[in-house]
């Protein structure tokens, strides 16, 4: 009862009531280039890392170190910015727009609203749970650690975006170290994995630069300003043929089925911290792009499309939930558990309802992290045990107390279990979606049903079946390993028990977070204003 | 000042070329001169670009309209001069045949293509591209003669094409002038007469461009030539091409009916079967020249828009292709032993590898690199025009060159490299000397800043469009 009231309350606060909220910090720091420096610090780092003498890898250590106080600088300047925001304005904060390319109407605009901030805290704590799971890397540790920091950077840089030019620059740009880091440092299958990575991401890409070309021929080819391109009324047609190309373009990188072919290999050959910033973030983009473009600019498109849409959604998670029954390798039941919580996300901008787009913003980022904990516990549980093997992984609990803690908070991660930030995103997402898409909202919880029985079924197998006695010697987590899965799955619990924040009692102050929740309603408003009248 | 004086840089280069002929021919450099020639020759193409830059803003049209000097021609030589110098610089000197004749032949491609550049009629561009092809036949011939004369015969089709498509059109036009063909055309009108021999130049410079599918000559001769004329090839005579095309699409824009069709079949065909086939091989040297291939595709995409937009995004992508595509083969050096002559060169040479990879991903397309800003300002201008099939195949195109360009990071910046035991003739590494690692680094941030600082590089390749005339 407790989490019904508090997942209510999170809805009441996603609805966009006026009522300001003191945000502790505000004013504290100002710096008219707090997203670039979020962009650019990653990759100025990456640089020095890459310069720096490192004989026969006598400064490794050092590298990781650097990589990850370099996070942690970033998620406090995060949090300055988080707390910072207002969050009763539609428009974007912080912007930055400095002339670039005049001639093609190319702008260096980058902005943040709601959505935006909560996919930037989250690819901060994303950032810090991947450089700590990447602790164990030996080989080629300055390559490693320089390719990481690049796609941090790359992930932000899409995320603040607010010209289409610099979006698929970042967008694009993605691929290449991700595609690098599966290549160099993954399992026995990394080149399978790696070309699957850059054929699908790079069909969404040639999907998402015929969008944005389509917008700026249709807009009079004089910008690519995200103010020009997605405030333009297009006619139905052009709207539709934009509309699918977003849609394609997101469920490539979401990924959604029928696009998902490179989750397997991926997830299961990539190293673990790989896996983290892919599940975590890099993925998210795709959902956060389908919000952005079609849900906020092209109405009509949305109206059509919203039926493929839930269609899509319901059959990506009905499709994992049986490929998890069925399945026998841990990390690759993982590799589609994390096609969930995006089965959720859009079945939320196929309902078109405020509500439900609120939740589909709140599943971005408890999406991101219920995926990322659940591929990193399975790949660091397969890496303790020395096999992937269900049959083989067999009554872990007694041995492994700590992964199996994190492996059940990911399991509750996933199912969206009260008290989980994803128990808030997913009932804003059914609430909103029962009215417009009650099939749709019908056949997601069925395939939730299926994903349940069959995590149900490797929770058992692989934490509390009898132990298999011919199993290789296992150990539980490493230090490093449990903090960076702490950090995921403290952060899923937290904005679970405090969506809108933690407030002094008896007061309406904000401590110290002023709420994820609260955050994402600032741009929610824009984006939801055409769906705002009941049908 | 008198309009002369932007003829310096050109004179310059000439001069420098000849000069090194003359002395390679007859031992004029003296023994302790010799290592330091390169640098000193680099030196030069530095000043001429200056001079390029500074005198050649100047807009002047000498020799009764012969040599015109506008916008589009200061953006073409600076261009070709920085692709030229950086090549110079980056070369291994060690994998060379001849110290004096590469650097002559650089010059003189690189002086043809100026010449080209700056051309107000067909003489003019015919003798520059024709310079600038004679010089690379030179440094192939010089390792491989047969290679050298398949380029011959493959350069005559190509300028037996050329020499008839002009001919027809300066039959139809009743001059060589361009800007007097330009009227005529507004007054011929698009007719099958014209169409034919507007097909046979377009083809005789895909020959020269080594555009897809007509670079069956130029790759098997780049791949066997020395680092320097692999370049030469694939980067300058090729832009020499593109400099040419430009110009006479510009001539012929008022009939876009006779050429459009054409290179939009060429673009398609170049941008995704270059990509396929960079994924398909996996020698370096092979590589690179189908990654090139494949952005050549978007510089004949850019000029089958046929407005300014277009061959302003063209233009500018061929500074981007040129500077790579020049530069390329050069850093690469000779990988006679393939791939895994480069296993590892990013831990034993870090700043040539710099150089290869991001020339591999510049020609790929891959942001945010020269070539990724170049194929976008291509890209927006076939979404003004309505040529989206043609952009979906582009980007399809560069998709499958990233991944090939993936191929080869790996194996520079991954892959182990091999014990130091093992390590024979094919697998050597290339010579360090300062000058070279110099140009490698200057290749990495000139690549790197072309798009990233390219606004006042594309506001030229704009003023130049403008120049030839286009809305």
């Amino acid at each position: 009862m407790i989490a019904v009231s508090i997942a209510l309350g999170a809805v009441q606060a996603a609805s966009p009531t006026p009522a300001p909220v003191t945000v502790g910090g505000a004013g504290i720091f100002t710096s008219s280039l707090l997203l670039s420096i979020l962009v650019w610090t990653p990759v100025l780092v990456a640089a020095v890392i890459a310069v720096l003498p490192n004989p026969r890898g006598r400064y490794d250590g050092l590298m990781k170190q650097i990589a990850f106080f370099t996070n942690v600088g970033l998620l406090f300047v995060l949090w300055v910015a988080y707390n910072q925001f207002e969050n009763f304005l539609s428009d974007p904060q912080f912007q930055e727009n400095l002339p670039w390319l005049r001639s093609i109407g190319a702008v260096y605009h980058l902005g943040v609203d709601g959505p935006g901030m909560l996919m930037l805290i989250l690819s901060g704590l994303v950032g810090i749970a991947s450089v700590l799971a990447s602790f164990g890397v030996r080989e080629r540790v300055r390559s490693y650690f320089c390719l990481l920091l690049v796609s941090e950077a790359c992930v932000n840089g899409a995320v603040v975006a607010h010209d289409m030019f610099v979006l698929l620059l970042f967008w694009g740009a993605a691929t290449v170290p991700l595609a690098l880091l599966v290549l160099g440092w993954g399992g026995p299958r990394r080149e399978a994995a790696a070309w699957r990575l850059v054929g699908y991401w790079g069909l969404g890409t040639i999907a998402l630069l015929v969008a944005v070309m389509a917008l700026y021929a249709a807009t009079g080819s004089t910008s690519f300003d995200m103010d020009v391109l997605l405030k333009t009324t297009l006619s139905p047609r052009m709207q539709l043929a934009v509309g699918a190309a977003v849609l394609v373009a997101a469920a490539t990188r979401l990924p959604l089925f029928p696009f998902h072919g490179w989750v397997r290999d991926v997830y299961s050959e990539a190293p673990v911290g790989v896996c983290v910033i892919v599940a975590g973030s890099a993925t998210r983009l795709g959902a956060l792009v389908l919000i952005r473009v079609l849900v906020g600019a092209e109405p009509i498109a949305a109206q059509l499309l919203s039926p493929l849409v839930a269609g899509m959604a319901a059959v990506t998670v009905i499709y994992a939930g049986l490929v998890v029954l069925r399945s026998v390798d841990l990390r690759d039941a993982a590799a589609h558990l994390a096609l969930v919580p995006g089965g959720v996300t859009v079945l939320g901008v196929a309902a078109l309802s405020p509500l439900a787009i609120g939740g589909s913003v709140l599943s971005l980022f408890s999406g991101g992290l219920a995926a990322a904990l659940i591929v990193g516990v399975c790949a660091t549980v397969a890496d303790r045990a020395q096999s992937r093997s269900m049959y083989v992984l067999r009554g872990l609990a007694p041995r492994m107390p700590n992964l199996t803690w994190l492996m059940l908070f990911a399991v509750f991660g996933i199912l969206g279990v009260p008290l989980m930030a994803s128990f808030t995103a997913e009932t804003m997402t059914f609430f909103g979606s029962l009215k417009n898409q009650p099939v749709g909202a019908f056949a997601v919880a069925l395939g939730l049903a299926v994903v349940a029985a069959g995590l149900a079924v490797i929770v058992h197998r692989v934490l509390f079946a009898s132990p298999n006695p011919d199993a290789p010697g296992v150990s539980d987590a490493a230090l490093g390993e449990t903090w960076f899965l702490a950090i995921l799955a403290g952060a899923l619990l937290w904005v679970g028990v405090f969506p809108s924040g933690p407030k002094l009692p008896g007061t309406d102050q904000a401590i110290f977070d002023p709420g994820i929740v609260t955050t994402l309603a600032a741009g929610i408003t824009d984006i939801a204003s055409p769906y705002a009248v009941a049908k | 000042m008198t309009k002369e004086l932007v003829l310096i840089p050109e004179a310059l280069v000439l001069a420098t070329a000849l000069l090194l002929l003359l002395a390679g021919r007859f031992g004029g450099v003296p023994p302790s001169l010799r290592p330091q020639l390169p640098a000193l020759v680099a030196g030069v193409v530095l000043i001429a670009l200056v001079l390029e830059l500074w005198l050649g803003a100047t807009l002047a049209s000498l020799f009764d309209g012969g040599f015109v000097q506008d916008r589009f021609a200061l953006f073409a030589k600076a261009a070709v001069l920085l692709a030229a110098g950086t090549a110079i610089a980056v070369a291994d000197w060690s994998a060379e045949d001849s110290v004096s004749v590469g650097l002559a032949m650089q010059l003189l491609a690189a002086f043809g293509v100026m010449v080209a550049a700056s051309a107000g009629d067909f003489v003019g561009l015919w003798a520059g591209l024709e310079l600038a092809a004679a010089a690379g036949v030179v440094l192939v011939g010089l390792r491989r003669p047969d290679l050298g004369l398949r380029l011959l015969v493959a350069g005559g089709v190509a300028t037996a094409l050329l020499g008839i498509g002009f001919a027809f059109v300066y039959a139809t036009a009743g001059t060589a002038d361009l800007f007097l063909i330009r009227g005529a055309m507004e007054l011929a009108g698009p007719t099958v007469p014209l169409a034919v021999p507007v097909l046979l130049l377009l083809g005789g410079l895909a020959v020269r461009a080594s555009i897809a599918p007509f670079h069956i000559a130029s790759i098997p001769a780049a791949l066997g030539a020395t680092p320097l004329g692999a370049g030469l090839v694939l980067g300058l005579v090729a832009a020499g091409a593109f400099i040419v095309a430009i110009k006479v699409v510009a001539v012929l824009s008022p009939v876009p009916q006779v050429f459009s069709a054409y290179l939009a079949v060429i673009a398609a065909v170049a941008m995704v079967g270059g990509g396929a086939a960079a994924l398909a091989v996996r020698a370096p040297r092979a590589r690179l020249a189908y990654l090139a291939v494949s952005q050549a595709g978007w510089v004949a995409a850019g000029l089958a828009t046929n407005y300014r937009d277009g061959l302003a995004g063209a233009l500018f992508l061929v500074g981007a292709f040129t500077l790579a595509a020049a530069c390329g083969p050069v850093v690469l050096g000779g990988v006679e032993g393939g791939e895994a002559s480069l296993a590892g060169m990013g831990a034993l040479r870090p700043a040539r590898a710099a150089g290869i990879a991001i020339a591999f991903l510049s020609l790929a397309g891959a942001p945010p690199l020269a070539g990724f800003f170049g194929e976008f300002a291509v890209a927006a201008a076939l979404a003004q025009g309505g040529h989206f099939e043609l952009l979906a195949l582009g980007v399809l195109g560069s998709v499958l060159s990233v991944a090939a360009a993936l191929g080869t990071l790996r194996v520079l910046y991954i892959q182990s490299p091999p014990e130091e035991a093992r390590r024979g003739g094919g697998l050597a590494l290339p010579a360090l000397t300062a000058l070279s690692t110099a140009g490698a680094v200057a290749l990495f941030v000139v690549i790197a800043a072309y798009g990233v600082f390219g606004n006042p590089i594309f506001g030229l390749a704009f003023q130049g469009a403008e120049a030839l005339g286009l809305r």
